[in-house]
């Protein structure tokens, strides 16, 4: 399945910008079932420098500094990303946790970095009791890695509610447990959370999810949205992705565009500005597949 | 000295000192015979009289508290701070012990630097289990987004470590520090107070100087940014931070800016300094900042510690920071375990100096050690804030914990393990301190500095010895406050030594231009000059005011009218959108008038306003003050004294008080004259001063003198604003008849050659402002220029007679529309100024987070 996805962002200011920042991640990554054929990133107005890196966490990223006072911003990503069908799972079946935990975390082991950096708290995914204790009864004795996380994904789904009013982009996790409701990035942190506090190598994935029209309507235009999921490493599978906000394990609809320990790591766009007043953001999420 | 000495001259030779069983006394051995290397200090320490030591020890205690060491000026008054105090004795080491440091140190700095070479290199230590992955990278300190900058000479240039002696007599680190060159000014400053007080002792000990270590650094940092002569900068968070004392003194030490990230701007690759002629390229910034708070775009959002980008400016320039950004995550107190093994590993060699007995509690192995023994146990976190000596938190004994609180700690560990360590405290050895018995024992532990030089790196002869609480810490835990210099004895005689303040740490060139100055300076260094005039100003109304009260045969009824009028002025005087306005029953008298212009903490002609005025942007501006300016300027720093004195309200100590204050601005203005190199920064102070002096004489004459009353009451008028304007002898000088208007207008208002003129500070303004740079503004003169031209022009046109004359409808027309115009325009004049060369300052970058349409 290949899909063709435009993401673009506009902000207008109420009083001039003399210098901006940005920190951006738009690019999408190749992945084990994921193939980038295109992308593409039109800045308006075009900025003074431009550099592009891989980050710590192997994503694409943009450092773009603007020097001329303006008054709006524009952002705009194309991309062209193939994704292929992921194998079967065995969910019962694989490493048990206690080990998985042990193998990333204990010193004196040869370790896969990549894996064993995600295994600790962020920032934003640091346990309370409370949350160490709602996810325990997910992590029962020498039970596989991947069935605990999958029954953590299935309790998220059910004992939480998807809210967009509940929460933004700075709440904290003990408060989304706390309130039973928040948005895909609290559920993915709330699973990141539950999981790190038993030593689990998980990891926050940001992309984007083929929204379907009702039966009969027309899709409409900039009418998809990011989304944001989690994904366990096991030596034996590489890395499983989770979504807790649809209670299912991500195939052909989900496109991964960035990984990190926590949304910070990965957020789309970070800017820091001089002037600029007040702003106002305009998004629009458009993932159309073009074969099927 | 034998054994056999009789007991008492031994007592007398040794002030009284008894050294304390079971732990290893720096001065006394088993046999309580001093040790070799401290008697030449002792012998001469006790030779000296009482009535000596007292007196050293009060200078001493002056210096710490004028040098503005004493407490962090800015911090939270409610924040319990130990007071830094500096004790008379040094901590002596021997010249043979100090070689085996200098190596031990110089070991651990290489083991710390070839560690970070690796944690943001090829981390092949983590992937084969050497070092603990997840350690490091629960580690907040361990920023990701700094992997890939490897300066060709190391991440490293600045450590410190903390040591403590044990029992046995064996050194061991209780805390490395790798963030910032942390505390190094504290050390730089003690060293400076104590030689000054006891030199003598430093000279008969044949102690090692500290200056050389410092010009090797200065080599190093200065060939590391760049050739010839690179701009360089200690970057400081600002003066709220616990160390920003160092940071200040370290900048001055070196001869280079103190900056902090407002003051700094990144444009592409590079960062440019914020100064009073536009940006000026940066090549090297000194970091006393911690890195995860150095840029706002990939580390710490909300931390604007470092301007916007310094990390991408890093990338292309990975010297550009010493420390590099990220070498905090050397510091994390789980590693101690793991040094023993990773020094064979990394360097192949045995490890000198081994940390405190601490263990790791994310590692199982470890856990399984410690589990059976808690009740001996400290929990600590594995990092802390780093900075003031002495501030390190105490940790937790887990034998005092009741048993609830043990059940958390045991959750604790299983959720948190990775940023927790247990240790087993470490005694610490004692040392003589001078006290009020004499000499006493006192637990101290060291800190002792390591810098990179061309030549690898160099361990500072010297240090801080911290007296610490000997039962409950592992860590620096300093309750008292109380440090020790530490003096390194000399092997050999040392060469001649030239002293820092007075070396050139480049190739001399001959060279006048000044270094440029930054808007944020500029802009305190105007305020000091405004805030000291109004405080000379108002104390001088304050004071003609209670002098007239005393003398009631001087006081005639219409003086005293007067200095009524003058203080109503000052105390009405409202800040902008100030409200209640406090009232005064006409007859009150003057004294409780000046009392309350004493006493009021609003109004912004109160004393209290400006003198707190004067310290805050004295303290802000330390590093562009001679010491002697500074030490000056500490008395206006609010005591104690000072508010008792208020609340008595006694007021000849007030006018005690006020004298010596004035003295001061007097001495100030002296340092001024005669010190300050005649540059920028000198020029703002300057005009600070002249703008409020010209603007207060003008309000007071214009108050006195724009409706004329009867002759006597003018001439008592004209006499009293001859004193408040410090030109009586002057007048007296020039004419031998009682004080007439026109004449005194023409010495206060217009004589140009009259320090104490209006005219004269307006042309010193005129001044100012053309050698300035951006003076000029394409074809057009500035808004400033234009401005000071306009007034000055007015001032030279007026004719004295016909300023006195000219009345209609009992005012002096001419007199008080020039007056009330100065009164306007003065103000204006200085917003012009603040615009035009503080702008810069006022641009803070601020953040825009959204959340594009999350699913």
């Amino acid at each position: 399945m290949i899909y063709e996805i435009v993401h673009r962002t506009a902000y207008r200011y109420s009083a001039p910008v003399s210098q901006s920042q940005h920190l951006i991640h738009l690019a999408p990554r190749d992945m084990p079932r994921q193939t980038i054929h295109r992308h593409s990133l039109l800045i308006e107005p075009a900025p003074n420098t431009r550099t592009d890196r891989i980050d710590a966490f192997g994503n694409p990223v943009s450092i773009l500094e603007i020097e001329n006072e303006h008054f709006e911003l524009v952002m705009h990503a194309r991309s062209a990303v193939e994704v292929t069908a992921r194998a079967e799972l065995a969910l019962d079946i694989g490493m048990p946790w206690e080990q998985l935990r042990s193998s990333v975390t204990q010193p004196r082991n040869c370790v896969d970095l990549d894996a064993a950096q995600y295994a600790v708290a962020s920032p934003a995914t640091i346990a309370s009791q409370d949350i160490f204790a709602y996810a325990q009864a997910s992590f029962t004795t020498d039970r596989p890695a991947l069935a605990a996380v999958w029954d953590l994904t299935r309790r998220i789904y059910t004992d939480f509610t998807f809210d967009a009013a509940a929460t933004d982009v700075a709440t904290p996790v003990s408060q989304v447990f706390a309130r039973r409701r928040g948005v895909c990035q609290d559920f993915a942190h709330l699973a990141l959370t539950c999981c790190r506090a038993f030593g689990m190598p998980v990891r926050y994935v940001s992309g984007y999810l083929v929204t379907r029209p009702p039966e009969g309507t027309k899709k409409l235009q900039g009418a998809d949205a990011s989304h944001a999921w989690v994904s366990l490493w096991t030596p034996d599978t590489g890395w499983v992705d989770f979504d807790p906000t649809n209670n299912l394990i991500p195939d052909l609809e989900h496109i991964a565009f960035a990984v990190g320990r926590e949304y910070r790591d990965i957020a789309p766009i970070t800017g820091i500005l001089v002037g600029g007043g007040h702003h106002i953001v305009d998004v629009g999420v458009d993932v159309i597949p073009i074969v099927v | 000295m034998t054994q056999s000495a009789a007991r008492d001259p031994q007592y007398d030779r040794l002030l009284g000192y008894r050294r304390p069983d079971a732990t290893y006394d720096e001065l006394l051995d088993e046999q309580d015979r001093p040790r070799a290397h401290w008697q030449t200090f002792i012998d001469t320490f006790a030779g000296l009289t009482p009535r000596e030591h007292a007196a050293r020890a009060h200078r001493i205690d002056r210096q710490v508290r004028e040098t503005g060491l004493v407490h962090d000026i800015f911090a939270d008054p409610d924040r319990e701070l130990a007071q830094w105090r500096l004790n008379l004795t040094p901590f002596v080491i021997s010249a043979s012990e100090w070689r085996w440091l200098e190596r031990a140190l110089d070991q651990r700095a290489r083991l710390a630097a070839a560690l970070l070479r690796d944690i943001y290199g090829s981390q092949r230590l983590m992937r084969e289990g050497a070092l603990p992955a997840s350690m490091i990278f629960a580690d907040p300190a361990f920023l990701r987004a700094c992997q890939g900058i490897e300066p060709s000479d190391g991440l490293l240039q600045f450590c410190a470590f903390d040591i403590a002696r044990g029992p046995d007599g064996n050194w061991r680190i209780i805390d490395t520090h790798a963030e910032t060159p942390a505390g190094i000014g504290y050390a730089v400053a003690n060293r400076v107070m104590l030689a000054d007080v006891s030199d003598d002792l430093f000279t008969a000990c044949g102690a090692r100087r500290i200056a050389t270590h410092f010009r090797q650094l200065q080599d190093a940092l200065l060939s590391r940014n760049g050739q010839g002569d690179p701009a360089m900068a200690v970057l400081t968070p600002g003066p709220d931070h616990d160390d920003y004392f160092s940071h200040a003194y370290l900048a001055r030490y070196l001869g280079v800016h103190l900056v902090e990230g407002g003051d700094l701007r990144v444009i592409g690759d590079h960062v440019y300094l914020k100064t009073l002629e536009g940006l000026k390229p940066v090549d090297g910034l000194i970091r006393c900042i911690e890195g995860a708070r150095s840029d706002p775009l990939e580390l710490d959002p909300g931390a604007f510690d470092g301007p916007v980008g310094l990390l991408n400016a890093c990338r292309k320039t990975p010297t550009l920071c010493s420390n590099a950004i990220g070498t905090a995550i050397i510091e994390n107190r789980g590693l101690g375990g793991y040094l023993p093994h990773l020094c064979r590993k990394l360097l192949g060699e045995d490890l000198m100096l081994c940390d405190a007995p601490r263990w790791w509690l994310g590692d199982s192995c470890a856990r399984g050690h410690v589990d059976g023994r808690l009740d001996d146990m400290i929990i600590r976190r594995v990092r802390e804030g780093t900075g003031r000596p002495g501030q390190a938190e105490r940790g937790l004994l887990v034998s005092e914990l009741p048993a609830s609180e043990r059940q958390t700690l045991l959750q604790d560990f299983a959720m948190r393990s990775a940023g927790l360590v247990a240790e087993l405290p470490v005694g610490f050895g004692t040392m003589p301190r001078f006290g009020a018995n004499g000499l006493e024992p006192q637990s101290v532990a060291l800190r002792l500095f390591v810098g990179a030089t061309k030549d690898g790196f160099n361990v500072m002869p010297g240090g801080v010895a911290l007296a610490v609480d000997s039962s409950s810490a592992v860590a620096l835990s300093a309750s008292s406050g109380e440090t020790h210099d530490v003096w390194v004895l000399a092997d050999e005689p040392e060469k001649p030594h030239i002293s820092l303040w007075s070396a050139q740490h480049y190739t001399a060139r001959i060279d006048r231009a000044q270094r440029s100055l930054q808007s944020r300076v500029a802009d305190n260094l105007f305020w000091l000059g405004r805030y000291l005039e109004r405080a000379d100003w108002t104390m001088r109304v304050i004071r003609s005011a209670l002098t007239l009260r005393s003398q009631t045969h001087f006081g005639s009824s219409a003086s005293i009218e007067a200095a009524e009028i003058c203080l109503r002025l000052l105390l009405d005087k409202r800040v902008a959108g100030g409200s209640s306005k406090a009232t005064f029953d006409n007859g009150a008298g003057v004294s409780p008038l000046a009392m309350a212009l004493a006493a009021n903490r609003d109004g912004p002609y109160s004393l209290q306003t400006s003198f707190a005025g004067i310290y805050r942007v004295a303290s802000l501006t330390r590093d562009r003050l001679s010491h002697e300016a500074w030490r000056t300027l500490s008395i206006f720093q609010a005591s104690e004294r000072w508010h008792k004195l208020l609340d008595g309200g006694n007021a000849s100590e007030l006018k005690n008080e006020i004298e010596d204050k004035l003295a001061a601005i007097a001495t100030f203005g002296g340092h001024m004259a005669e010190s300050m190199t005649r540059n920028y920064g000198w020029s703002f102070l300057d005009m600070g001063r002249r703008l409020e002096r010209a603007y207060n004489l003008s309000d007071a004459l214009n108050a006195l003198f724009a409706n004329p009353k009867t002759s006597e009451v003018d001439a008592e008028r004209l006499k009293y604003v001859l004193e408040l304007a410090d030109s009586f002898i002057t007048y007296r000088s020039r004419y031998r008849v009682e004080p007439r208007l026109p004449l005194v207008l023409d010495l206060l208002l217009m004589d140009e050659a009259n320090p104490r003129s209006i005219a004269y500070q307006i042309v010193r303004l005129s001044e100012h402002l053309t050698v300035l740079p951006l003076s000029n503004d394409g074809n057009n003169l500035p808004i400033e220029r234009r401005t000071a031209l306009e007034l000055q022009t007015s001032v030279r046109l007026a004719n004295a007679d016909d300023l006195g004359g000219c009345v209609e409808d009992g005012v002096r027309r001419r007199l008080s529309s020039l007056l009330s115009r100065l009164v306007t325009e003065l103000p204006r004049l200085s917003d012009a100024i603040s615009r035009r060369y503080f702008r810069l300052a006022d641009e803070r970058p601020h953040r825009v987070s959204t959340r594009g349409g999350a699913g």
